[in-house]
């Protein structure tokens, strides 16, 4: 940890605040993720056509196009979502579909480019935190994707956490098998999960106007386990 | 913490609003404190409270058999704690009084306060902040009240005392107070003390905590949490106290937190009990999820010795409840022990031929008081075994009060965890007997099981804390 990377954030979230807002966008909360520690997929961002063909180049095919504008919250409801794109000549088409649609369905956006995304796969886990109205912060650790809710099968710990507790929170899972690795599935290595774990704990610690967070999913890969999404909600400012 | 120890080792007690009529809450009070109360434990609280009671009421001169004061005024010499049980409006100025006298620490019985609505929660503060200005303690208001059995103080309303003994209690519940008192009666569970602990206006769990930390005669503290008052100094207080006393909780409620804004996952997956669930965890603090569990797991952890290794046996003359108790240890996450080829061949020589030739050692439904003694001698001394679960199913071989003799001889010989079933038998003379001597005995097998389990997991805990 070097000097300048809590103040980056707290200047991350004081902008965010001062804009009238408390929920950061994906890419707003990416950086901050990545600040403290959160390894995530390759990802860049394209304001032309010629731009995501190199940076197509540099994150490697197959990958995940998404429209970035401030006033497009929902992005797949615009057609501003495409997956899988293969190649050269997919990428660019997609590239123009996509402009094209948001522009139809959101004339006023101010489309700042296109976010490509390394796309991987995996066993899909989920690492958040919220706040209890008596304990306070708390970290929560599972089995992510959009069934998290269903399943719920997760633990959580008050935050601070210690590295023993971020074991503990690895071994409770119903699902733990699919940490190790299931039917050719790539396994975590656990030493990382705990780094991500006290990442995560060690951020909300130093930032208490943090009120809730998630890094869903949060992708056991070959190369070990990254960051897809990830949202941040800040508490409202007391004034 | 030196008012909170003069709630338990009061050198003198006021009682405000003593009566002398029958039945009010204010005669009940001051002839338990005068009187102590009915037990049937050998051990329990005889003659009640030996230091100086002053019974306060202008109207009254003489409360059995002692000079009644008109105010603490009155009294000629220091008032170390009051009770309080007038009607909610004069209970200012009685802390006023008790300020300008030098009490230290007041149980308000009295009800009407925050638990009744805005109102009366306005007048809880005002109450607090006149006990501040003169740094007195408050337990209450709307509580039971306190008993500490080792200072022969029963300052409560209800109608029994436990015997004394090493778990104290607190409880948000005044009517579970009761009933918890009864239930020790027949499981002869002793208390150090018994705390009522009501709307928790100023004295909590985490101040009582840290209390029978030091208490010596506490071994192991026993909650029944409905809300908490100031979560993360429970937390952490519990986390410090709990390496060296085991905690047991029970945290009712398992409402949903209604409307809490939120828009990510985990948010919305976290109800009120994912904190509480994780804070007990990450404390050390062994949750109780039903009452049972809450006494079962206290009465193992107050009476038994922590076990050095998790291999555990069981000991059953029928086969089904054998299986059963394997079945839930299994759940619990207790591990079977591999019996040694040397326990086999003891076993041998002392079983019929018949017997499982495993664990769950299965020493058949003709099994004498005798072969228990054998049987149970050979797993207790096992390397292999750190404790032992033994079942008992009455049949009409069944010689259950010789076979309780035997396992309160052979616990003592050993320092190694026993918990005991004998299944479906209640408040027999067997039964008392074990339970007398610190065995917990249940009648279900699964309960028997849970007690082990708690034993089992605070040794993972001290191990993983390494204190052992």
């Amino acid at each position: 940890m070097t000097e300048e990377k809590p103040d980056a954030i707290s200047e991350q979230f004081t902008n965010v605040l001062k804009s009238g807002k408390t929920v950061l966008t994906l890419e707003e909360s990416r950086k901050v993720m990545e600040l403290s520690g959160v390894p995530f997929n390759k990802s860049g961002l394209a304001k032309t056509e010629e731009d995501a063909v190199e940076l197509a180049k540099k994150i490697g095919y197959p990958l995940v196009m998404k429209i970035v504008s401030p006033q497009i919250i929902h992005k797949t409801e615009v057609g501003g979502v495409k997956v899988n794109i293969g190649s050269d000549e997919e990428l660019k088409k997609a590239y123009n579909e996509i402009i094209a649609s948001a522009k139809a369905k959101v004339p006023d956006a101010e489309i700042q480019g296109i976010l490509l995304e390394e796309m991987v796969s995996g066993t899909e886990l989920i690492i958040g935190t919220t706040t209890d109205p008596q304990f306070g912060h708390m970290i929560m650790f599972g089995i992510g994707g959009i069934f998290v809710e269903v399943y719920k099968d997760v633990s959580f710990r008050l935050i601070p956490i210690s590295a023993g507790d971020a074991n503990e929170m690895l071994n409770e899972l119903q699902g733990g098998a699919l940490l190790k690795g299931v039917r050719g599935l790539p396994g975590a290595d656990p030493k990382q999960l705990v780094e991500i774990l006290m990442s995560v704990s060690k951020l909300v610690e130093d930032h208490p106007e943090i009120a809730e967070m998630d890094l869903n999913p949060l992708m056991i890969t070959k190369r070990g386990t990254i960051a897809v999404d990830a949202r941040i909600l800040l508490n409202e400012p007391t004034k | 913490m030196e008012n909170i120890e003069s709630f338990f080792k009061p050198s003198s007690v006021a009682v405000i609003g003593a009566s002398a009529t029958k039945g009010k809450v204010g005669n009940i009070v001051i002839n338990n404190i005068i009187f102590g109360s009915k037990s049937n434990q050998e051990n329990a609280i005889v003659g009640g409270f030996k230091g100086n009671i002053y019974p306060i009421n202008p109207q009254l001169n003489e409360i059995s058999g002692l000079k009644v004061y008109k105010s603490l005024r009155e009294i000629p010499s220091k008032v170390d704690m009051a009770v309080i049980c007038i009607p909610p409006k004069g209970v200012k100025d009685a802390i006023e009084d008790c300020g300008k006298s030098g009490v230290k620490s007041i149980v308000i019985i009295t009800a009407g306060f925050s638990e009744t609505g805005k109102e009366g929660g306005k007048i809880e503060q005002e109450i607090l902040d006149t006990a501040k200005k003169y740094d007195i303690r408050i337990i209450g208001p709307n509580c039971l009240g306190i008993i500490s059995t080792y200072a022969d103080l029963n300052a409560t309303f209800g109608d029994a005392v436990p015997g004394r003994g090493p778990i104290s209690f607190v409880s948000q519940s005044g009517a579970l107070c009761t009933s918890i008192i009864q239930y020790s009666f027949e499981e002869f569970l002793g208390f150090s003390n018994f705390i009522s602990i009501g709307n928790k206006s100023d004295v909590d769990d985490a101040n009582l905590i840290e209390y029978f930390h030091k208490d010596p005669y506490t071994k192991c503290i026993m909650l029944y949490i409905e809300s908490l008052k100031d979560a993360r100094e429970f937390f952490h207080t519990a986390r410090r106290v709990v390496r060296d006393k085991p905690i047991v909780a029970f945290k009712s409620g398992y409402t949903e937190e209604g409307a809490r804004a939120t828009s990510s996952h985990t948010g919305s997956i976290a109800g009120s009990d994912a904190a509480y669930e994780a804070a007990f965890k990450q404390a050390g603090v062994l949750r109780a999820k039903t009452l049972s569990q809450l006494f079962d797991a206290s009465r193992a952890l107050a009476y038994q010795p922590v076990p050095k290794g998790e291999n555990i046996a069981i000991l059953t003359n029928a086969g089904g409840p054998g299986v059963l108790a394997a079945d839930k240890a299994y759940s619990l996450g207790l591990k079977l022990a591999e019996l040694s080829d040397e326990t086999m061949g003891e076993l041998n020589k002392v079983c019929p031929p018949n017997w499982s030739h495993r664990n769950p050692v299965d020493i058949i439904g003709d099994a004498s008081a005798s072969r228990y003694d054998d049987s149970l001698k050979i797993l207790m001394n096992a390397k292999e075994i750190d404790g032992v679960i033994l079942l008992l199913s009455p049949t009409a071989k069944t010689d259950a009060l010789n076979i309780a003799y035997r396992i309160v001889d052979i616990h003592e010989t050993t320092g190694k965890p026993i918990t005991v079933s004998f299944i479906g038998m209640v408040a027999q003379t067997s039964e008392n007997y074990l339970d007398s001597k610190g065995i917990p005995e249940i009648e279900y097998p699964e309960r028997a099981v849970f007690a082990m389990h708690a034993l089992m997991e605070r040794m993972k805990f001290l191990k993983k804390e390494e204190l052992m």
